[in-house]
């Protein structure tokens, strides 16, 4: 299990990170979300002992990580970077090596990775001559060369279209199922809800939730009443709600222990109702609530991020 | 699943070198580079056989008229003096003889009853001495004959010992000139693959850098042992590449028949000890420049602080070359950043003495390691502050902090 215990960073005057801790269990995807500017990219590269820390503690498995613990771990960074005049199959297979791998097995375990993501046509390619999606593919394989048993992964969902989303879901999911702890970071909400099994709020260098996905939702003092209209109706529930679909579908907030059937039965007696639903907020919603707008809007904080 | 291969520093360093040597091999700048290098050498060696046809050993000369007797055998005499040759033709007459040498069929022509020595264009004054001593040699030879000498006295009478050529400084020949030109051209050579070398491990650095891989290099190894295997990887590169151009060398050489002087032999193995310690010096700090920027654009901007001393060290082989035995020829000799290129130029020339050689190589082996030091504690600090210029004085800044 990575332990994560009380991280803090100073850039100057502003504090990127601020007391942060969490777990990642081994078997367990969990979600790093939080604005831009927020202390993630900074956290993962302190997990991976890029970054001093000014204070705060990383261990593995009750040891702190160092860098033979490191040789274990696979990290996907923010910054995509290969050498690309390299040929796929020689970089996969220096990496392998660097990380520890004998060159057998590291040609080994090159192979068998392109042959995966399916690139082993392309295997005596140079880098550079990969589209940018596959080029994130060939990122992905480098932090999996090594069966590593914790894997740091900065957005590795950016830029992939919706089949590559799917690929890369189904290896994440093999990566745990065989035992490693991810830690992933994502500002694709409903990816995060459907991959991870927990999540980690960061904002300004502090942590501000964590917690199980589901948890989370349900602990939310909001739920949410949506009722769709087989013709546009003009409703007002004396509540906030969102109108789509033309008039048809009407989203209205309330409170946790509220009474639903009453609402639904006032949306009943407006005209005839194609379906309805009871739900509580989505991760989305449950992060905007935590975040604020204020924050996603904040350009102070994010050209503090950019300066460094 | 690592093999339980504990990733030590060595064979990180190795891995790293090796995909430098590879990497560098497999380019087509480095292929081209390398295949000019040793077109341009060989090319030396045929222009230098062709063009010596024209001043060939050989001295075609065509006769007409009576000639002293002798004149054949002292004229080959004398142009052995000068390690030449004579090849006499006899032409019917005085006209056939100019003519000879207008068409280019002989070298000069000597008409014997108008006593002249006929050239094309522009008189040899090599060829004209010889035909001259040779002349009157002969001449000398006929009269003695009928002044009744045997032929015995006559070669006694003629029996000549040539002046042997001293300078006052009691050199007995130019060799200190050869020594100076040796060691001149070693520096140049030195300065060439210097920068060449230099500038392959600053774009090698920014390229990790500017592609963000160095990110992902540095959670598997540490930014001395990346530098390290960068500087040692690039350096085999350089020295199969200076491989490969002796042997060109030496079949340029053998195409030309220049015969080589055994100094330039001798600089030799010195000459690839400086070079040696002066790339490790400058590669050193070619990739602490290069770890300061992010864009290759910036690489230049960032070298050129290195690149100032390199030039100066350069300038200073021909400022200070010319007279290798003055005090301030010596005291730059000593300096790191220049020993690599003056101080070859002064063992060449004798002019450098055991100790101060000694004391050249214990500073660049103390400069080494310095900017070594230096750069390992700034490397990894710099390396993923990606974004706009760090200067050299942000850069000094981290030695101190950390």
């Amino acid at each position: 299990m990575l332990r994560v215990r009380g991280l803090t960073k100073r850039y100057g005057p502003l504090l990127a990170l601020d007391d942060v801790g969490f777990d990642v269990p081994r078997g367990e995807i969990v979600g790093f979300l939080g604005p831009n500017g927020s202390g993630k990219t900074t956290t993962m590269r302190a997990i991976m002992r890029l970054v001093s820390l000014d204070a705060g503690d990383v261990s593995w498995d009750g040891v702190p990580v160092d860098a033979g613990t490191r040789q274990h771990f696979g990290y996907m960074p923010a910054e995509r970077g290969m050498y690309p005049r390299m040929k796929l199959r020689n970089h996969l297979a220096y990496y392998g090596e660097l990380s520890g791998l004998s060159p057998e097995s590291a040609g080994a375990a090159a192979d068998r990775w392109l042959e995966r993501l399916g690139l082993a046509d392309r295997a005596e390619d140079t880098i550079q001559s990969l589209s940018s999606g596959n080029q994130q593919r060939v990122q992905l394989a480098l932090a999996l060369l090594n069966e590593p048993d914790l894997l740091v992964l900065d957005e590795p969902f950016s830029g992939l279209d919706p089949v590559a989303v799917e690929m890369l879901s189904d290896i994440l999911r093999e990566q745990v199922d065989r035992g490693a702890a991810l830690l992933l970071s994502s500002h694709q909400l409903d990816l995060v809800a459907d991959v991870c099994s927990a999540v980690v709020i960061v904002d300004r260098g502090r942590i501000v939730l964590r917690g199980d996905v589901a948890a989370l939702r349900a602990a939310s003092p909001t739920r949410y009443v949506e009722v769709e209209f087989a013709d546009a109706v003009a409703w007002n529930p004396g509540r906030p709600s969102d109108v789509s679909a033309g008039g048809r579908r009407h989203r209205i907030a309330v409170e946790a222990g509220s009474d639903a059937d009453r609402l639904i039965e006032e949306a009943r007696s407006l005209g005839p109702v194609v379906g309805y639903s009871f739900l509580p907020p989505d991760l989305s919603e449950v992060f905007l609530g935590v975040v604020g707008r204020a924050t996603l809007d904040d350009p102070e904080h994010e050209r503090a991020e950019v300066a460094r | 699943m690592n093999d339980g291969r504990p990733s030590d520093a060595t064979s990180v360093v190795r891995l790293v070198a090796r995909r430098e040597v590879i990497e560098r091999l497999r380019a087509r700048s480095f292929a081209v580079a390398t295949g000019l290098l040793v077109v341009v050498i060989i090319a030396i060696g045929v222009i230098s056989r062709l063009g010596g046809d024209g001043g060939d050993d050989a001295i075609e000369v065509a006769t007409a008229g009576e000639l002293p007797i002798g004149f054949e055998d002292m004229s080959g005499q004398t142009a052995g003096l000068f390690e030449r040759t004579v090849e006499i033709t006899g032409r019917d007459d005085a006209a056939a003889a100019r003519a000879a040498v207008e068409d280019g069929d002989a070298d000069v022509a000597v008409i014997g009853d108008r006593g002249e020595v006929v050239f094309d264009d522009g008189i040899d004054e090599e060829v004209l001495a010889i035909l001259q001593q040779a002349w009157a040699n002969a001449q000398v030879q006929q009269a003695l004959g009928d002044a009744g000498l045997d032929e015995q006295q006559v070669r006694a009478a003629l029996t000549t010992t040539p002046l042997e050529p001293v300078t006052i400084d009691g050199e007995e020949d130019s060799d200190e000139g050869l020594a100076i030109l040796t060691g001149t051209l070693a520096g140049i050579l030195l300065f060439i693959s210097l920068q060449t070398f230099g500038t392959y491990v600053l774009t090698g650095v920014v390229e990790e850098k500017a592609t963000a891989v160095v990110e992902l290099l540095l959670v598997r190894a540490r930014g001395s042992q990346m530098l390290a295997g960068k500087v040692i990887g690039i350096g085999i590169a350089a020295l199969l590449q200076f491989a490969l151009a002796i042997v060109a060398a030496l079949v340029s050489l053998a195409i030309s028949d220049v015969e080589v002087p055994g100094e330039i032999w001798a600089a030799l193995p010195i000459t690839l000890v400086w070079f040696i310690g002066g790339y490790a010096l400058y590669s050193t700090l070619f990739a602490l420049a290069g770890s300061l920027v992010s864009r290759q654009e910036d690489a230049q901007a960032a070298a050129m602080p290195i690149m100032s001393v390199l030039l100066l060290a350069y300038v200073m082989v021909f400022t200070f070359g010319s007279d290798p035995e003055s005090t301030a020829s010596t005291v730059m000799s000593i300096l790191p950043p220049i020993a690599p290129l003056l101080m070859p130029l002064r063992m060449a020339a004798g002019a450098a003495s055991v100790i101060e050689v000694l004391v050249a190589l214990v500073l660049l082996a103390a400069a080494i390691l310095a900017a070594w030091a230096a750069t390992g504690r700034i490397y990894e600090q710099v390396l993923l502050r990606r974004g706009t210029r760090i200067s050299w004085r942000d850069a000094a800044s981290l030695i101190r902090r950390t």
